[in-house]
């Protein structure tokens, strides 16, 4: 019977090609920290898998969005679980993301002629924070309204263009339903397309290219590893179990942090961003005045061109990091201060809020109660 | 192949990757898939209680004959409290009893049209048509016309939700 089918197949697809090229042989010198690329697809495919099911229920409206996810949590059966995959995938893929670059980092595997897998990639860590971005919006919630407000006033600040960059981010003056239906299709249906055409194109180079494997490896040992089928699999498939286990434990036993309901005129509210955009939330601190520019705009944008440059900044022959003195330095540094901001952006105090809070809190309702008008943005919550 | 590569891979071994691989790749399917699966479907498969909702005023609808009537109640859908619309014919019965039909087709669900001349309902979707105790008389309806159950409380008439 197997005979047959293989024979019917064979017959129409050429899958004798297909097996030898899942057979070939990796480098000879190959660690786990290779299974990490095989780590973020999965995570990739765990967020579509989730994220299209969560779209069943999901109401993307200031006046349903809230509650359509409270719903998910409280009645859909596995609401809570699938919910929580979601959540934690994306901070998983985050890290597993950051990881992957850094292991191509150590290991010069960027060098030629892998420059455009390297530059693919960073398309693909920049998508995954669009997809960070435009997500944590969707719950409606203080953190998401306000994490909003403050990257589309971020955006603002570029030279000349940037208004119309924030006007086109929020889809007009202020963050509300239009907003939100459009972060909603960017990150449900244009962020995934262009998402899995990077990560075909990106799968394409590596096996058209073949793995770097460690600086190590001499030219002889290129294709004298263990094949990719089975043996690279079935590692990879260990390290994704261990991380499926460590998110199916997350979303069982830790709750995703929700928020009260956007409120625009809440002025006790302390806006903090998710985890992974702290860094940029404290080094905002450090520009003050006409310098703003400076942390808003300058840093990312001469960070994010140096990272596509990369690759072509040297062009000797391969080695392991220690044996590369300036690209240890800035590489130390780099990872040294995005760990050190983020550290200090979790720790950075609130305002006080025991003694200016009331206060201000009465007064947002007053302000509410007089103009209601005006700051009525129509978020109350269904009766 | 190369031959270290082969050595790698003695048939012995080959086989324990191939099954290990396909227990992890399965046990994580598993793992995602049945969940989803009851996210997506066990809501729609959940069936809420039915009540007995406020038709109109008995005093109002004394003498009726086949009289249409709409009423709205109030009903949860998902994350949202609200206003469910119905349409009936009610007729009154004598003794303080009435008659609900519901106007729901038991065919494929349009809603029938009482015809005073003809003294039938009719169904505007595939030509069903019932007689004035709801009974099928031609076309495809598979069921008579369902009556709801009904109830008199303080000279209010309710219904039973359907």
């Amino acid at each position: 019977m197997k005979e047959k089918i293989t024979e019917f197949l064979a017959e129409r697809i050429p899958i004798r090609s297909i097996e030898t090229h899942v057979k070939k042989p990796l480098p000879k010198h190959i660690n786990w920290l290779f299974s990490l690329g095989a780590m973020a697809l999965f995570l990739l495919i765990l967020q579509a898998a989730t994220g299209a099911f969560l779209a069943i229920y999901y109401s993307p409206s200031p006046d349903h969005a809230y509650n359509s996810l409270n719903y998910i949590s409280k009645e859909v059966p596995f609401g809570g679980f699938v919910r929580g995959l979601h959540h934690w995938g994306a901070s998983a893929m985050v890290i597993v993301v950051f990881l992957h670059l850094l292991r191509v980092v150590v290991y010069d595997s960027y060098k030629a002629p892998r420059e455009l897998t390297w530059i693919v990639g960073v398309l693909l860590l920049l998508v995954v924070l669009g997809f960070g971005f435009t997500g944590y919006l969707l719950p409606w919630d203080q953190k998401a309204y306000w994490a909003t407000v403050v990257g589309a006033k971020i955006a603002s600040t570029v030279p000349i263009i940037g208004d119309a960059i924030g006007r086109i981010m929020r889809g007009g003056e202020e963050v509300g339903a239009v907003t939100l239906t459009r972060f909603y299709a960017i990150h449900t249906i244009w962020l995934p397309w262009i998402a899995f055409g990077l990560v075909g194109l990106h799968l394409f180079l590596v096996r058209h290219i073949g793995s770097s494997g460690l600086p190590k490896n001499t030219p002889k040992d290129m294709d004298a590893g263990k094949p990719f089928y089975p043996d690279q699999l079935f590692e990879d498939s260990v390290a994704i179990l261990i991380l499926f286990g460590v998110l199916v434990v997350m979303a069982l036993f830790v709750p995703v942090p929700t928020e009260e309901i956007a409120d625009p005129t809440d002025a006790s509210y302390d806006p903090r961003p998710e985890w992974y955009f702290l860094f940029l939330f404290q080094l905002l601190k450090y520009f003050e005045g006409r310098f703003e520019v400076v942390g808003t705009f300058v840093i990312p944008t001469v960070a994010i061109l140096l990272l596509f440059l990369v690759p072509f900044l040297s062009r000797k022959e391969r080695l392991p990091i220690h044996k590369r003195p300036v690209a240890l330095t800035v590489t130390s540094i780099s990872v040294l201060s995005l760990i050190s901001l983020t550290i200090l952006g979790l720790r950075s105090p609130r305002l006080d809020s025991t003694a200016s809070t009331a206060s201000e809190a009465d007064q947002s309702k007053v302000h509410r109660s007089t103009d209601t008008e005006v700051f009525d943005f129509g978020l109350e919550e269904e009766n | 192949m190369n031959p270290q590569a082969e050595d790698l891979a003695s048939p012995k071994r080959r086989s324990f990757l191939k099954a290990s691989l396909l227990f992890i790749s399965g046990l994580i399917s598993a793992v995602i898939a049945v969940p989803l699966f009851g996210f997506a479907v066990l809501p729609a498969l959940k069936k809420a209680p039915k009540k007995y909702v406020v038709l109109g005023i008995v005093d109002l609808l004394k003498g009726s004959r086949y009289r249409k009537v709409n009423y709205t109640f109030q009903s949860k859908d998902g994350w949202i409290q609200t206003n469910r619309k119905r349409s009936v014919y009610v007729t009154d019965s004598g003794n303080g009893n009435f008659v609900v039909f519901s106007r729901v087709c038991s065919h494929l669900n349009c809603l029938v049209r009482w015809e005073e001349s003809k003294g039938q309902f009719l169904c505007p979707c595939h030509g069903g048509v019932f007689d004035e105790e709801g009974n099928v008389v031609a076309g495809p309806p598979p069921r008579a016309l369902e009556k709801l159950s009904v109830k008199v409380e303080d000279g209010v008439l309710y219904v039973k939700e359907i």
